[in-house]
């Protein structure tokens, strides 16, 4: 029994606009300082008040990678909520409510009603907002977790505001915390803080992506608010002192994108990003990125489209169109991050990649990462490194820069695709950086002739080739294929809930292969080929409805996965769905 | 410092004979060396356009961006390289049709550069059809019965919209407009230079000669006073003509519509624009402070 860890696995949900995502995240953050391992996931429509908000936290005593589906305890800020989400909860499980929004008797007879007055306390306490913490409180009371983590993230929470907002919330827990557990003495969970466990980090996909870039030396952020993308608009925003960046809250994605081709023009490491919709309007101006060779770094975090789609939920229906997207050819590297440490990692290496190849680099992500939040090791900032490639940025331009009338070549044709890039301000760095087809030195015109225009286009997509030296490779979790009975593709956030369904795979003996496609372009196709072909059964999940790896893998493998798992509801897999899926097949 | 000759060292000019453009070509190029900017100091770029094709005839720092997004190109280098002085040459579709949002946009930011707009009132590089600025009734490929709309008023929107620096020149003139564009670019803030620039091969009703029996210069025009936002305004209300009006009924004119010299710029609002922003990338940045907010 002390070998399987220990979790509990909680929903609190209500009305929109009644502060739910804070009161978890509060939640969160107490079990993650006292040493437990936390993953969160917030559900909410695309409104400011009213509807249902819904948030879901994990907590364990070992290492998570994703939400799971059974849920052991329910706290109702109103009555909707134990309708909507009371048969998710195991036998025995615990439903905290307020007995002035139902009787004890609506609650099923399998759970255990925990009647807490969750506006009485809060109003004795100071005021009826105080209504989350005091819920929060109970859900402490009923597991016997110590209150004090609980009240020291009030306290941090409410510094800036008058003591006794701070001292009142701290008052309202207490008085959830003591009817709760008088209500509920014997709950089949119990919790306890872990001693000497190491530091942890709780971030959501945004904040990880922006811890990222800043790390990497950015130093222009542009963006136009758009779901699932506008928080990392706010975190950059929140950092421009005193980190020195320019951040600019654009007219719209097309200024957007260009403002960061021109920011990197000037020398400067700069990023912009968006859901699918904000970037179907950037466009125009990557593929002008791609042919001017601009080093820029693009997140693209998807949402359920097309148009305006699902905003607020999640998909992975974009794997096709950022790998395509814009009219013509040219290279480009897309790095799609399965949690929130990948998002840092990937975040600062697309920046070394996008100079080193002079070209576009897009982070694909999704609601499922830029929205929850995960416990995670702390980032070891020592092994963030910078690599400008071929970059003069003072002194002398290379002779081997210079044509043969000495003046300098911006697209001089190389070997490996890439020029060296002076900056402007250097002497001697006139150069024409040009959106239209163009010769060595960046003339348009002289772009027209037919070998110009071939040699600077093949020039180009030998960049494709150097990237795929440089690019993150796949990762491998579970069994080692050739010892698995199954090996699961898929890209992106499908990472975690497959590396927890590997986990109950293997309680039950059955034998998981896991292989992550990290940069989906250019595409692995050597190494996805040799994982399809090594454990005797393979299934691709994918969040999309046409199954857009599963292509990939066709046209870039000529290889068949016969076995398939999509999702294309708005939700995020679920481990216990991947686990089910691979039973069948096997 | 290089010269008006040397700025022009790029390929040979592929304009029509007769094009506008040549002389705010020529203009600009004494403009930049009488103020004695540096080849390193200055950043042009431009928007998609006859215009546009100027850029393989500079010999300068450059970009030649897309069509309609020269602005917030061009934005994204003056926001990060303060050492630099950017000037954006873009057309009138490109700048008012397609760019019209980034336009309206970049005035009230009031970034320091120079945006200037060569307003010929017609597409050129796609073969004649009308532009925001056509004249209401000027006939052409894409609108056969006439043009519906009433033009763009440039200088109208850009003084309503809180440009600092609002100017109109004449590609006939070029002495004169070289001193606007000197004025413009020394000015600290955003400034706006709308240029007629007639179109030799595709509008035929607003040619030179039309202009030069009707431009006269504000700085002659007794008692205009170029600070008042309000004065700037009725007098830019008052330069729409009809397809047809006689010389002495409209009366078009150029020079410095509105200035005003001291004003607070979007980089003034920077206080992080402490230096050329790529000097960020030297190294990793460290951000353990913010780390810790996360627990790390």
């Amino acid at each position: 029994m002390s070998e399987t860890p220990l979790e509990l696995r909680i929903r609190i949900g209500g009305e929109a606009g009644f502060g739910i995502k804070a009161a978890g995240q509060m939640l969160a953050r107490s079990f993650v300082d006292a040493g437990l391992e936390t993953f969160d996931l917030t559900e909410y429509p695309s409104l400011i008040r009213g509807g249902h908000n819904n948030y879901l936290l994990r907590v364990s005593t070992e290492p998570i990678y994703s939400h799971v589906e059974p849920v052991d305890a329910l706290i109702c800020l109103n009555r909707e909520t134990l309708d909507l989400h009371h048969h998710e909860l195991v036998d025995g499980g615990a439903v905290i409510f307020d007995p002035d929004d139902f009787p004890a008797e609506d609650v099923p007879a399998r759970l255990r009603p925990v009647p807490v007055p969750l506006t009485d306390m809060a109003r004795d306490a100071g005021g009826k907002i105080m209504r989350n913490t005091v819920a929060l409180g109970a859900l402490l009371g009923i597991v016997g977790f110590p209150l004090d983590y609980l009240a020291d993230s009030l306290r941090t929470q409410f510094a800036r505001k008058a003591p006794e907002v701070a001292e009142g919330n701290v008052k309202a827990a207490q008085a959830g915390y003591s009817a709760a557990s008088s209500a509920l003495p014997d709950f089949f969970v119990r919790l306890s803080p872990v001693e000497s466990a190491p530091r942890r980090m709780l971030v959501d996909g945004n904040e990880a992506i922006a811890l990222g870039a800043l790390a990497s030396g950015i130093g222009l952020y542009a963006a136009y608010p758009m779901t699932p993308a506008s928080s990392l608009l706010h975190i950059m925003a929140s950092y421009e002192r005193e980190f020195g960046v320019v951040v600019k809250h654009t007219e719209d994605e097309i200024a957007a994108m260009n403002m960061v081709v021109g920011a990197s023009f000037g020398g400067t490491r700069a990023m912009c990003a968006s859901a699918g919709g904000g970037f179907a309007l950037m466009v125009e101006a990557f593929g002008m990125a791609g042919v001017s060779e601009s080093a820029v770094v693009v997140g693209v975090f998807t949402r359920p489209g097309p148009a305006t789609g699902l905003p607020t939920w999640t998909e992975q229906s974009d794997l096709r169109y950022v790998i395509h997207a814009a009219q013509g050819e040219f290279p480009r590297v897309v790095v799609a991050p399965g949690d929130r440490e990948d998002a840092f990692t990937l975040t600062w290496k697309a920046f070394n990649l996008a100079e080193q190849l002079q070209t576009p680099v897009v982070i694909l992500g999704d609601s499922y990462l830029s929205d929850n939040r995960q416990s995670i090791p702390a980032y070891d900032l020592s092994q963030v490194t910078v690599d400008r490639g071929k970059l003069v940025t003072e002194g002398d331009i290379p002779a081997d820069a210079l044509g043969d009338d000495g003046r300098y070549l911006r697209y001089k044709l190389t070997e490996d695709g890439v020029s060296i890039r002076v900056l402007p301000g250097v002497k001697g760095a006139n150069q024409l950086a040009n959106s239209y087809e163009h010769d060595e030195y960046g003339y348009g015109s002289a772009g027209e002739s037919a070998e110009v225009r071939a040699a600077q286009n093949e020039k180009r997509m030998r960049k494709l080739e150097l990237a795929r030296t440089l690019v993150p490779p796949p990762a491998y979790f579970g069994s080692p294929p050739d010892e698995a009975d199954i090996g699961l593709l898929f890209f992106g956030t499908t990472k975690g809930p497959a590396r927890e369904a590997a986990s109950m795979l293997a309680r039950e003996g059955i034998r998981a292969s896991l292989m992550q496609v990290v940069t989906v372009w250019p595409f692995p196709a050597d190494e996805v080929a040799a994982f399809i072909g090594t454990a005797p059964k393979t299934l691709v999940v994918e969040g999309n409805l046409t199954g857009q790896l599963e292509g990939l893998v066709r046209e870039q493998c000529l290889l068949r996965i016969e076995h398939r798992l999509q999702r294309y509801d708005g939700r995020p897999f679920t481990p216990e769905q991947i686990a089910r899926r691979v039973k069948e097949v096997l | 410092m290089p010269t008006a000759d040397e700025l022009g060292r790029g390929l040979t000019p592929t304009w029509c004979p007769g094009c506008g453009n040549f002389g705010m070509y020529r203009a600009l190029k004494e403009a930049i060396a009488e103020l004695g900017l540096s080849a390193e100091e200055l950043v042009m770029v431009w928007g998609i356009g006859c215009h546009g094709n100027g850029a393989d005839f500079y010999n300068v720092q450059g970009f030649h961006g897309l069509h309609g997004r020269a602005l917030p190109l061009a934005t994204g280098i003056a926001l990060t390289r303060p050492d630099l002085t950017v000037v954006v040459e873009m057309g009138d579709g490109d700048g008012y049709g397609i760019g019209g949002n980034h336009f309206i946009h970049s005035v009230r930011r009031n970034i320091d550069m120079t945006a200037i707009f060569h307003n010929n009132q017609i597409y050129g590089l796609t073969t004649g059809q009308a532009s925001p600025t056509s004249d209401q009734f000027m006939k052409t490929p894409s609108t056969p019965g006439g043009v519906v709309e009433e033009p763009v008023n440039p200088v109208g929107v850009a003084v309503a919209q809180g440009a600092t620096f609002v100017a109109r020149g004449f590609a006939g003139d070029i002495p004169h407009l070289k001193e606007l564009y000197k004025r413009a670019i020394t000015h600290k803030g955003f400034s706006v230079v709308d240029v007629y620039q007639p179109c030799v091969t595709w509008n035929k009703v607003n040619t030179f000669s039309w202009f030069r029996d009707r431009v006269y210069k504000l700085e002659e025009l007794p008692g205009y006073d170029p600070t008042s936002r309000t004065k700037a305004f009725d007098l830019s209300m008052s330069t729409f003509h009809e397809l047809t009006c006689a010389p002495d009924e409209c009366r078009v004119p150029i020079g410095v519509f509105f200035e005003e010299a001291e004003s607070f710029t979007y980089q003034d609002g920077l206080p992080q624009l402490d230096r050329p922003m790529w000097k960020h990338a030297e190294k990793p940045r460290d951000i353990s402070t913010a780390l810790a907010r996360y627990g790390g």
